[in-house]
């Protein structure tokens, strides 16, 4: 495959960015897009073009939430339910041109290239998606009874890997599923329940915040994300944020 | 950048909140419009439009509304405003996301409802308000009872001779206005400015004139260019709808698993019928 890449390219944080344009011959099919990438970046090295670019990346199976690049207009790339390492060519043509860019949002500033800084998340996490009380040893399975569909809800909200694809989707930058599947995987087991009011309140504060934009239920974020969670998480926080607000006698 | 200090959620809520009083609004306006469609004169029309305009509690109501319209669009354009700053670089590719496009919509057709609305007001609500003419209807019962008091004045003697000849001189040019008398004989109705003059001289004030919507529509809908302006306003109503009532539904909190089907199609058929409603009306003035 022959491809031209149009690719994001900022010497650092403070640094004006700009594209910058490479053809790239011979890439195979069954090449990941990473590794192409890895290519690319063998090629400017070893014909002194220029520094390799730079991207995030590290598990490249799928569950580190690490990698994510903008590509042409689609975080993650045109596959569904899937990250940037898992990627293929062969989702693409001979002779395309791709462009690609990092997260685009005001809390996840450019670092280097296509490297974002996504340490909002961790505030946010901080800011109250924890349960506090010390867990002690394992205890026994089964010890609290959770109902099957409840413990099924709560996983699927906590398989979000945290890599902001949902963020780079929306057309607001807005947080809402990242924050509501930590808000959800909480809220639906007994152990996370009882600081469920304070939790949802501290986090949607914090999250406002750091600037992220608010919902305008356009689910790019459900579109995009990789371990596709859905948008009723985001109803269910809402809930929880209206029966914090109302119910919760903590401020 | 936050112009409001509210949590994001919070300001979503109240957006939600003010769109839903317009929306349990939209389906009475409806049903007031549909009235014209009855081959009566415009005898029902004018019964609600008298109700609408003189009770208070929907006196009350109208000052509510006007306060949701402001605030709905207010809180919007300052969410619109907020979101747009929450990327300051915007991408070089657009959003290629397989995801409906509706509330990218939203500031548009929001912005151009608003342009109807104002246009809606100057041809209707400034006619009531006094701000711009328009046509007028006067109440028989209110001139018979007008009259008789002063009839009854002046055999009581508490009136001059010369005011008999006054009240003959009214009399007479009140009976002229018969000509515009409704079919139900209850109005006299599609009075000009100028009418009310000739007919009704300085006493006009004392017969509460009321606007003549019905008329006013009627004359509106004959005019193809404002029916057609009319017809596209409502198809914009139409796609603000459509994703408008699932997002007050998905701000409240109220979309799970088990209803969020049921609620999207409820959501489609309201955006769809409520605006079908309003445009029958034109559409059968003009072509009936």
């Amino acid at each position: 495959m022959d491809l031209t890449l149009k690719i994001w390219r900022q010497e650092n944080a403070k640094a004006k960015g700009h594209f910058e344009t490479y053809k790239l011959t011979d890439i195979s099919p069954e090449c990941s897009f990473l590794e192409m990438l890895d290519i690319l970046n063998e090629q400017l090295i070893n014909d002194n073009i220029a520094h390799p670019v730079c991207f995030d990346n590290d598990c490249r199976e799928g569950i580190c939430g690490m990698c994510g690049l903008y590509i042409n207009g689609r975080p993650h790339g045109p596959d569904e339910g899937v990250t940037t390492c898992q990627l293929h060519m062969r989702r693409f043509h001979d002779g395309d041109t791709i462009t690609i860019e990092p997260w685009r949002a005001k809390p996840f500033p450019v670092i280097k290239d296509l490297v974002v800084d996504r340490s909002a998340f961790d505030k946010i996490i901080q800011a109250g998606g924890y349960t506090s009380a010390t867990t002690g040893g394992v205890p026994d399975a089964n010890a609290i009874p959770i109902p099957k569909h409840k413990a099924d809800e709560a996983m699927d909200s906590a398989s979000c890997i945290g890599c902001g694809a949902c963020v780079a989707a929306c057309k607001n930058a807005s947080a809402m599923l990242f924050v509501s599947g930590k808000v959800s995987q909480l809220a639906l087991l007994p152990q996370g329940k009882t600081e469920a009011a304070i939790r949802v309140k501290r986090m949607v504060k914090k999250m406002d915040e750091l600037g992220f934009g608010s919902c305008t239920n356009t689910f790019a974020c459900e579109a995009e994300c990789p371990k596709q969670l859905k948008r009723t998480n985001i109803a269910r926080m809402n809930r929880e944020f209206i029966c914090a607000k109302v119910c919760s006698e903590e401020k | 950048m936050k112009l409001i200090k509210l949590a994001s959620i919070t300001k979503k809520l109240a957006v939600g909140a003010l769109a839903a009083f317009l929306l349990i609004f939209l389906p009475f306006h409806m049903g007031m419009n549909l009235c014209i469609l009855r081959d009566d004169g415009g005898e029902w029309y004018r019964n609600v439009c008298h109700f609408m305009g003189t009770n208070y509690i929907v006196k009350c109501f109208e000052i509510v509304l006007l306060l949701c319209v402001v605030f709905h669009i207010v809180l919007t354009f300052i969410l619109w405003l907020e979101n747009r700053a929450a990327r300051p670089v915007r991408y070089a590719v657009s959003q290629k996301s397989k995801t409906h496009q509706g509330s990218k919509w939203m500031i548009i057709t929001g912005g151009l409802i608003f342009v109807f609305l104002i246009l809606h007001f100057i041809n209707f609500y400034f006619a009531k308000t006094g701000l711009v003419e328009g046509k007028y209807v006067v109440k028989v019962e209110k001139v018979q009872k007008a009259f008789s008091a002063k009839a009854m004045a002046i055999q009581q003697g508490q009136m001059k001779e010369a005011d008999m000849q006054k009240l003959q001189k009214e009399y007479m040019s009140i009976m002229a206005a018969g000509e515009k008398l409704a079919s139900d004989g209850k109005y006299y109705v599609n009075l000009s400015k100028q009418d009310l003059q000739t007919y009704f001289g300085e006493n006009v004030e004392e017969y509460d004139y009321e606007p003549d919507f019905y008329n006013m529509a009627r004359d509106l809908f004959h005019n193809p260019l404002y029916v057609i302006i009319y017809l596209l306003s409502f198809v914009i109503l139409a796609i603000h709808l459509l994703h408008g009532v699932v997002s007050v539904f998905q701000t409240y909190g109220l979309m799970n698993e088990k209803y969020s089907k049921a609620i999207s199609y409820l959501a489609i058929i309201y955006a769809i019928v409520i605006p079908l409603g309003f445009a029958i009306v034109p559409i059968q003035v003009i072509l009936f």
